[in-house]
């Protein structure tokens, strides 16, 4: 097919989830999973569109459809603009697919919810879905700004699905509070660039953008990153993130890290290096430090949670950080790591928060301090949990191994030793982390059994063995992954130049650059091993003694106050902003 | 500290109209046919924004639907309703009764202690139909169902010219194509008649299945409506209806058939949201205290009487048949929380919100 | 530019982030939430002005001008106005999420205040 007829496909691909959202409660009338099986043919619809687009893009290509054929006229473009270039269309694959698994793994597990519950619930996956996708093929602001939006709304509620959980109202109060002034702040920056610089497209406002910017610009810009990473994550927007993510469902909780903090990075990725890529900002070094201090922040508080959902969403906000780091060095393989830990951190997040919620869902049990024997008592969970944590260690031969690879040689490249210090730090406290999260829950004997029977169903397996296999695979295969999708994207990143020319053409190339990943690097291998034996004496001496001061007065700052929360995102804000505008 | 951010708004540009703008007026205008320009762009040349955001509300109205459901019968073992109930114990631990909570769980239990059409009843009240036979000035709350008869000879009158108008805006109005304040003021009329006439005369027409069953074609109708552009013309949105004259009703092609569907969407929508909220039954988290209170200060091991349907006198809905319920009325506010409903609620029983 | 409108959205702004920042009444954070959106919508109305311009509707122009003059004259800017009624909806929705997520917590904690309602911590 040609690249128009190709192009026009993708508006196709977020509007199945949407017509699956349309049917969902309708069909949850005649049986509860019909409901989700419509979803899963819905998100099964939209995959295949996209992997049919796959191949022209990843190629080098920039696939490019103006809705309604409103093409540009002498350069200014007032049509909506969809643009699958490969970093967008590597996101939207990976949202699509982890989505269908998600579908599979609920209609396993919360297949007995009742009818009601079960349409409304496939409904919001789908329009989360649907969002996320329609996010990261779009190329205008304004629609960037809807199906962000689209997507909070369906987050929010799935947050306070289950009412009779306390925490689930609460935190679903947080993330409105917090989610709604982050939308305030991408809408009011894309009013502002529209005022300055007359343009909505992507290609014409990075063209536009050229010539020195105005305070306004500048304004626009930290709005952007304050608003995008309030979605993400980044500290110290980060308030709602762990208390969301310990409410909501099993699979909502997967689907909230390993997804939708993307979107968060897709936004910042787009606007930092795409748009804004030819004006002198000091974005970069901004995104460094949040993403420095994210990483750090995030490890050292998931050292001391006690309940397992808590923990993974504060690694969540650590790797957020990491991969933001990874973003920042602006250096191809930086960009590459960076975005391949994204597709990692998409896998091994969303097993654990599987593994997590079927926890949580079989034994009825939260807290760490109340789990333990697991591995006996339910052998493939364990295994499932064990590939999740070593992927997030770093250990060869695991996904992980390879992003972080990338993402340190990407730092050592461009010279920056001190965040490469202090994410080696943030590696360590995150390994002890996790590797206390699994000897509590798995490894420790308990005392008494469980009240239920732990088993696996079928739709789980197929699930869990997926996502582990793919963890493994993406580790072990580093340098396909490489070639066809993360250079590519990294590509489209950093030649954003010839990213804005192709949307303002409705089509075009970009050269790609090549990077190169070493696996037996011995550097790498000590690095990893170092900080596995590191990070496993970390986590003996949490589990004997207390926990130290500073760690509890993080803990204290974390006081789950609205708030407090809303005036550390604020203050985030304006520090943000006035580093642009000084 | 925060007026940093204030001043730092006030730098602005005053210059010309940018090219997209003057694209939009002189450009796609004459295009589509229509004579409004932000209309045209609304639904028209940038209509995947307000598609993405029919969607919006669509996700907005599903949430509220999830956030106000009541209690359904699950199969299977819910490890987290084990987690709930152990969480519920550690945050609600039946000591220390303050004041406030004193009254609302009083209010509650008054309201949701009135059943609606028996004769006698908890404190031999019978609610009136209208509060006409009531002598003016008697004492407030308002037990009737509906409104006197000024108020309902008014809506009577009211009613129909606004829903003539709603549509008038959707129809003509300056230039076609009005769906979302079209579908605003159909909720206006639904909620009037709700007001004047109390739940019973409204709950035929107002029920959740039937409501949701009309959103979900309107939603499909629009997604139906762009996604035939792509069919006939090749590319998302574009139009492929017959393109009539100018000031017309069915002038501006597919704009048009988009802010119907919208109208329908939202005004269906927007409904189900807001007699949910009104609707809403308390079946999910049973009032410990209550079974306290009636068994004298008992211990803490209310574990055990916690199940949904041996509550206590508050909620008993998932124990009655279908039409009446006997739900609570959305939480009256015991603090400062002056919100509107309150005056609304007192006066009405809370409408059904019933299984379809 | 209209220098009151601008300083006007910001104060309201303002006022709404603080009432969000101080209060602990839900209800209160709420319409503090709704007062920030309200004066984005100020902000955004007042930009799409321009000086001594008319509204863009193109039917029964102003004396001495046709429509397609019009067009090409002085009218205020149509684009920010459908992004404007865009994000007054969205507003709509989430005040509509807010406010029937307020009246579970109210429901089920016989609270409306956010200290009370603080289990997730630390």
């Amino acid at each position: 097919m040609t690249d128009a007829a190709l192009g026009s496909l993708l508006p196709l691909a977020v509007a199945a989830p949407l017509a699956g959202a349309a049917v969902s409660p309708l069909a949850a009338r005649l049986s509860p999973r019909l409901a989700l099986v419509t979803s899963l043919v819905a998100l099964l619809t939209s995959l295949g569109l996209l992997i049919a687009d796959a191949p022209a893009v990843f190629g080098g290509r920039v696939l490019v459809h103006y809705l309604g054929g409103w093409v540009p006229v002498r350069g200014s473009a007032l049509g909506i603009a969809f643009a699958a270039d490969p970093f967008g269309l590597a996101f939207a694959l990976l949202s699509a697919g982890i989505g269908a698994l998600l579908v599979l793994y609920t209609l396993s597990e919360l297949g007995g919810l009742g009818a009601r519950e079960l349409g409304g619930f496939a409904a919001l996956v789908q329009l989360l879905l649907a969002g996320l996708i329609g996010a990261a093929l779009t190329a205008d602001t304004v629609d960037l700004f809807v199906w962000f939006e689209v997507a909070a709304l369906a987050s929010y509620g799935l947050t306070g699905f289950f009412l009779e959980r306390p925490p689930a109202l609460e935190a679903a109060f947080k993330i409105l509070v917090l989610t709604t002034i982050a939308g305030f702040c991408v809408f009011t920056a894309a009013g502002l660039l529209y005022n300055t610089q007359g343009a909505l497209n992507y290609g014409q406002l990075a063209t536009a953008l050229a010539k020195p910017l105005r305070t306004a610009d500048l304004l626009a810009l930290g709005l952007f990153i304050a608003g995008f990473g309030t979605k993400a994550g980044l500290v110290p927007f980060h308030g709602w993130l762990a208390d969301a993510h310990t409410a909501a469902p099993g699979p909502v909780s997967a689907l909230f890290s390993g997804l939708m903090v993307n979107l968060g990075i897709v936004g910042i990725a787009r606007v930092s290096l795409q748009i804004y890529f030819a004006a002198h900002t000091p974005v970069l070094g901004v995104l460094m430090v949040l993403g420095v201090v994210s990483a750090l922040l995030g490890a050292c508080m998931a050292l001391v949670q006690d309940d397992l959902k808590r923990l993974l969403a504060y690694d969540t906000v650590s790797q957020v950080g990491v991969m933001i780091v990874g973003l920042a060095t602006a250096n191809p393989a930086g960009v590459a790591g960076g975005v391949y830990h994204l597709i990692n951190h998409a896998l091994f997040k969303t097993l654990l928060f599987l593994c997590a919620g079927a926890i949580v869902h079989r034994t009825g049990r939260t807290k760490l301090s109340e789990m333990g024997g697991l591995a006996r008592s339910w052998p493939g969970l364990a295994v499932a949990f064990g590939v999740g944590v070593a992927s997030i260690a770093g250990v060869p031969p695991f996904n992980g191994y390879v992003s972080l690879g990338l993402i340190h040689s990407g730092l050592r490249d461009s010279g920056q030793y001190v965040p490469y210090t202090l994410l080696l730090l943030a590696q360590v406290i995150t390994i002890a982390a996790l590797g206390r999260a699994a000897w509590l829950a798995f490894l420790k004997p308990r005392s008494e059994s469980y009240e239920q029977r732990q088993y696996l169903r079928l739709g789980m397996q197929f699930s869990l063995g997926t996502l582990a296999a793919c963890c493994l695979l993406f580790g072990v295969v580093p340098g396909y992954v490489l070639d066809k999708v993360a250079d590519p994207a990294a590509s489209a990143l950093l030649g954003a130049g010839q990213y804005a020319a192709a949307v303002l053409n409705q089509g075009g190339t970009i050269t790609q650059l090549h990077t190169v990943f070493a696996y037996a690097d011995p550097q790498e291998l000590a690095i990893a091993l170092l900080s596995v034996v590191l990070g496993a004496l970390l986590a003996w001496h949490m589990l004997r003694r207390k926990i130290p001061r500073v760690l509890e007065l993080l803990r204290a700052v974390h006081n789950g106050s609205v708030n407090d929360y809303t005036g550390y995102a604020v203050g985030g804000i304006i520090a943000v902003v006035a580093a642009f505008l000084v | 500290m925060v007026l940093t951010i204030g001043y730092l708004r006030l730098l602005r540009e005053h210059a010309g109209l940018p090219a997209v703008a003057r694209q939009a007026m002189e450009v796609a205008l004459p295009q589509w046919k229509l004579s409004e320009p932000v209309n045209e762009v609304v639904y028209g040349t940038r209509g995947f924004d307000t598609f993405g955001e029919t969607f919006l509300l669509l996700a907005a109205v599903i949430s509220v639907i999830l956030i106000t459901r009541p209690r359904e019968p699950r199969r299977g073992y819910f490890g987290e309703e084990a987690a709930g109930r152990r969480e519920r114990e550690e945050v609600d631990p039946h000591s220390g009764h303050d004041r406030d909570q004193e009254q609302a769980r009083e209010a509650e239990k008054e309201e949701a202690g009135e059943p609606d059409d028996a004769v006698g009843g908890v404190r031999s009240h019978r609610r009136p139909e209208t509060p006409d036979a009531e002598p003016v000035g008697s004492p407030a709350p308002e037990r009737a169902h509906a409104m006197s008869v000024v108020v309902r000879t008014a809506v009577r009158v009211a009613a129909p010219v606004l829903a003539i108008a709603g549509f008038y805006l959707v129809a003509w109005g300056y230039s076609p194509g009005g769906g979302f304040p079209g579908g605003a003021v159909m909720l206006g009329v639904a909620l009037l008649v709700y007001a004047g006439f109390g739940r019973q005369r409204i709950a035929p027409v107002i029920r959740p299945g039937l409501l949701e069953a009309i959103e979900m074609s309107g939603a499909g109708l629009i997604i139906a409506a762009e996604a035939l552009g792509l069919l006939l013309k090749g590319s998302f949105s574009a139009n492929w209806l017959h393109l009539a004259q100018t000031g017309t009703i069915l002038s501006g092609g597919v704009a048009q058939l988009f802010s119907f569907g919208e109208l329908i969407e939202v005004g269906t929508g927007l409904t189900i949201a807001v007699f949910a909220v009104l609707g809403m039954s308390h079946d999910w988290t049973p009032d410990d205290g209550e079974d306290q209170d009636d068994r004298g200060g008992g211990g803490s091991g209310s574990g055990s009487g916690s199940e949904s349907g041996s509550s206590s006198s508050s909620s008993s809905s998932s124990g009655s048949s279908s039409g009446t319920s006997s739900g609570s009325s959305s939480g009256s506010g015991p603090d400062s929380g002056s919100s509107s409903s309150s005056s609304s609620g007192s006066s009405s029983h809370s409408a059904s919100g019933s299984t379809a | 530019m209209i220098a009151v409108n601008y300083l006007g959205a910001a104060v309201l702004f303002c006022l709404g982030l603080y009432t969000v920042l101080t209060r602990r009444n839900l209800i209160k954070m709420v319409m503090g939430l709704s007062l920030m959106e309200s004066s984005t919508y100020l902000l955004f109305i007042s930009m799409a002005y321009r000086a001594r311009s008319t509204a863009p509707v193109l039917v029964n122009p102003p004396k001495g001008q046709s429509g397609t003059q019009l067009a090409a004259g002085n009218v205020a800017d149509p684009v920010l106005q459908n992004f404007c009624l865009t994000a007054i909806v969205i507003g709509v929705a989430v005040t509509a999420v807010f406010l029937s997520v307020v009246v579970r917590i109210a429901q089920h904690r016989r609270t409306l205040d956010a200290d009370e309602v603080r289990e997730l911590r630390g």
